[in-house]
């Protein structure tokens, strides 16, 4: 299967697809078993399964709740196991029906918001009719979130479960935004691509047997590595709806889906030839009624044009169709625990030509901006493995994202505004007076990799100064599961060699999961070395610390990580306290350069004790 | 005056999309033309529709097809 693209293709029978019943029903009281809408719905899950087999591709039917009391719907899931050999699962989604209504008597229907009780209650009796109605267990399973300790109930009692939907990818504050404040799918800071969920957090992969939750995870859609880290993540994905809902088509023409799925493709090259993809669209995308301004024509042209260039790849040999439990045993035939996932992704529509670069394993997720001389614009600790329980009676209702440390978007970034810092990773260099951030340079970059070493080697970084011109290298190094990203920035052409050049590299950080600032007086920043530390126990007041050598460090006990910042050779290295306006801190390593010399820096995640 | 209704298409509004707002547009019939409940932006259907097309503005590569080469990256 090397060099091609694996998908999971899935359905699901939803009864009352999500819009559905708003769209159908306005201005007629809520009605969740109007016969139209009921017939429409299985009516759009036979047309979605028409369309696959007619192009030779099998399919995962999640079924939902309400579809198991459906005669027909199981009959027609049955039936399409044996001929063609979907696969029979089961999702959490598509909870809302009359029956469940009954029972629960709520009308929540995100099983990760539901109580921890609730949630096995409902997993219980949602797999028991399954049961029921198959006379076997599910291997797969789903929802846009499932949370650690749901995972671990339903692979303790179902133990057949090998595979599950487990997150959207970025889906968090902008999901909120973009649906006027009403979409509550905080679940930002996850893999984009398959993992195997830690039993104590789902969105951080598993370090080691001990911590393999039992399940292989796959995220809901394979959305754009670009477009989604600053947009709506629901208009950028392989979900053909999704890009007409971001209005990236011209007259019925919607070429940005093909490179979107072209560039999933592409991938392998960085990840030993495997690449993956993940289709799932839910029935309510393709209504009669038409979706927003699209007509119903239209969603379902782009649903056939969709799956048509999926099973074109198949037919050329470039494409392997799995069902959800046999990419689980196929991921866990090919994947260490310990193996990074990569991405050097390229803007595809917006013109741009600005590439990011995307790396996560047990111990970090980050994302390097090339069009910021190779900033950190994101950065997670997976390394803390934080449980963090999600629903109704935790203290995080609905909030399931990861924490950043860095997040150049909700605090910031390369600061442009009136007074403060941003949250970003960059180096900053300065002679007589000037000072140039790095993140002013437009560059791009290329991957190599050796042995448990992942390199960006950058394309040469020009600095003009009044009085001196520099040429700088840069090479970022990531060594799987170790929580270390290693900076080496050189100069190799200067137009005074002897000229010296002060480095500045640095870490402007904050934590926290939205666009908001937490409260920071937890927060401990320290300067290290053999004889000495000194400390600032954070409060606004903007103090700073510097030593010769040594170790720079900041302990956030609330999300229970610690950052460190070294060099090696001759250097200073300082952190710095922000302020009320500017609720950050900094830590940094400062080195004088001249033509031919180096500075490299190791930022370290590491969990808290 | 009678309540507002849905339109021919579910349109959203053109001036919260531009903002990544999905916003749902109701029609006033009296006027012959879509509001906004958030937005002040109020049009007629054409105008709904031109003003969909000036969204796109951003998307320079709407059109093109890109093949990706064998390189590591560039």
């Amino acid at each position: 299967m090397k060099d091609k693209l694996i998908l999971n293709l899935v359905h699901r029978p939803e009864m009352v697809p999500e819009y559905a019943e708003k769209i159908m029903g306005h201005g007629e009281k809520e009605n969740l078993e109007k016969e139209p809408l009921l017939k429409e719905s299985l009516d759009i899950f036979k047309l979605q399964q028409q369309i696959a087999h007619e192009h030779g591709l099998k399919t995962t039917i999640q079924m939902t709740y309400a579809s198991l009391f459906n005669e027909e719907a199981v009959a027609l899931a049955k039936a399409h196991h044996a001929e063609y050999g979907d696969e029979i699962a089961l999702t959490l989604l598509g909870l809302p029906s009359t029956a469940f209504r009954n029972k629960y008597k709520t009308k929540d229907f995100c099983i990760w918001m539901f109580s921890y009780e609730d949630k096995k209650r409902i997993v219980d009796d949602v797999f028991s009719l399954f049961f029921e109605k198959f006379g076997f267990y599910p291997q797969s399973t789903g929802s846009y979130y499932m949370d650690a300790d749901l995972i671990n109930y339903i692979k303790e009692k179902y133990p057949s479960v090998i595979c599950a939907i487990a997150t959207c990818w970025e889906e968090g504050p902008k999901a909120y935004h973009a649906t006027n404040n009403s979409w509550y799918t905080f679940m930002d800071g996850g893999p984009w691509n398959p993992w195997i969920p830690s039993k104590i957090n789902t969105h951080v992969p598993a370090e080691n047997e001990s911590e393999d939750s039992g399940i292989v995870a796959i995220p809901h859609l394979s959305r754009d590595l670009n477009a989604c880290f600053d947009g709506n993540g629901s208009n950028f994905g392989t979900h053909p709806q999704n890009v007409l809902r971001g209005m990236a088509y011209k007259d019925g023409q919607y070429p940005y889906l093909f490179n979107l799925i072209d560039q999933y493709r592409h991938l392998g090259k960085f990840n030993d030839g495997y690449a993956y993809n993940m289709m799932f669209v839910g029935p309510g995308w393709m209504n009669k009624m038409g979706r927003w301004e699209q007509p119903y024509t239209l969603l379902e042209q782009s649903y056939k044009d969709g799956i048509a260039y999926y099973g074109k790849l198949k037919k050329e040999g470039k494409l392997i169709d799995l069902t959800m439990s046999e990419f689980a045993h196929y991921y866990r035939a090919n994947k260490t625990y310990k193996t990074p996932e990569v991405a050097l992704w390229q803007d595809i529509l917006y013109g741009s030509e600005k590439q990011y670069f995307w790396y996560l394993d047990p111990y970090l997720r980050t994302c390097v901006d090339l069009n910021q001389g190779g900033a950190l614009i994101d950065l997670r600790p997976y390394v803390a493995k934080l449980y963090l329980p999600v629903g109704i009676g935790t203290p995080r209702i609905v909030n399931a994202s990861y924490p950043f440390l860095i997040q150049a978007n909700y605090r910031a970034g390369y600061f442009t505004h009136y007074a403060g810092e941003g949250t970003l990773k960059s180096t900053k260099v300065s002679y007589e007076g000037e000072e140039i951030d790095l993140a002013l340079c437009l560059t791009k970059a290329t991957f190599s990799k050796k042995g448990d070493e992942r390199y960006l080697h950058l394309d040469p970084i020009e600095v003009v100064f009044k009085r001196l011109t520099i040429t700088i290298a840069t090479t970022i190094t990531f060594k799987e599961a170790t929580g270390e990203i290693r900076y080496a920035r050189r100069i190799i052409k200067s137009s005074d060699p002897h000229a010296k050049v002060t480095f500045n590299d640095y870490m402007t950080g904050a934590f926290g999961t939205t666009e908001y600032p937490e409260e920071m007086y937890h927060i401990r920043l320290r300067v290290n070395d053999a004889e000495k530390s000194q400390e600032i126990k954070y409060h606004y007041a903007n103090r700073e610390l510097t030593i010769h050598n040594g170790i720079s460090e900041v302990i956030i006990p609330d999300i229970e990580t610690r950052i460190t910042m070294k060099s090696v050779g001759e250097y200073e290295t300082y952190v710095r306290e922000g302020y009320a306006f500017s609720p950050m801190y900094t830590l940094g390593v400062m080195k004088d350069l001249k033509q031919g010399e180096e500075i490299e820096t190791w930022l370290k995640l590491e969990k808290a004790a | 005056m009678a309540q507002a209704r849905k339109g021919r298409l579910n349109y959203r509004c053109p001036s919260c999309f531009m903002r990544d707002i999905d916003m749902d547009m109701f029609y006033d019939e009296s006027k012959k033309e879509f509001y906004c409940l958030r937005c002040n932006y109020v049009g007629t259907e054409e105008d709904v529709i031109a003003k969909n097309e000036m969204a796109k503005f951003r998307y320079r590569n709407l059109l093109k097809r890109i093949t990706f080469g064998d390189d590591d990256g560039h």
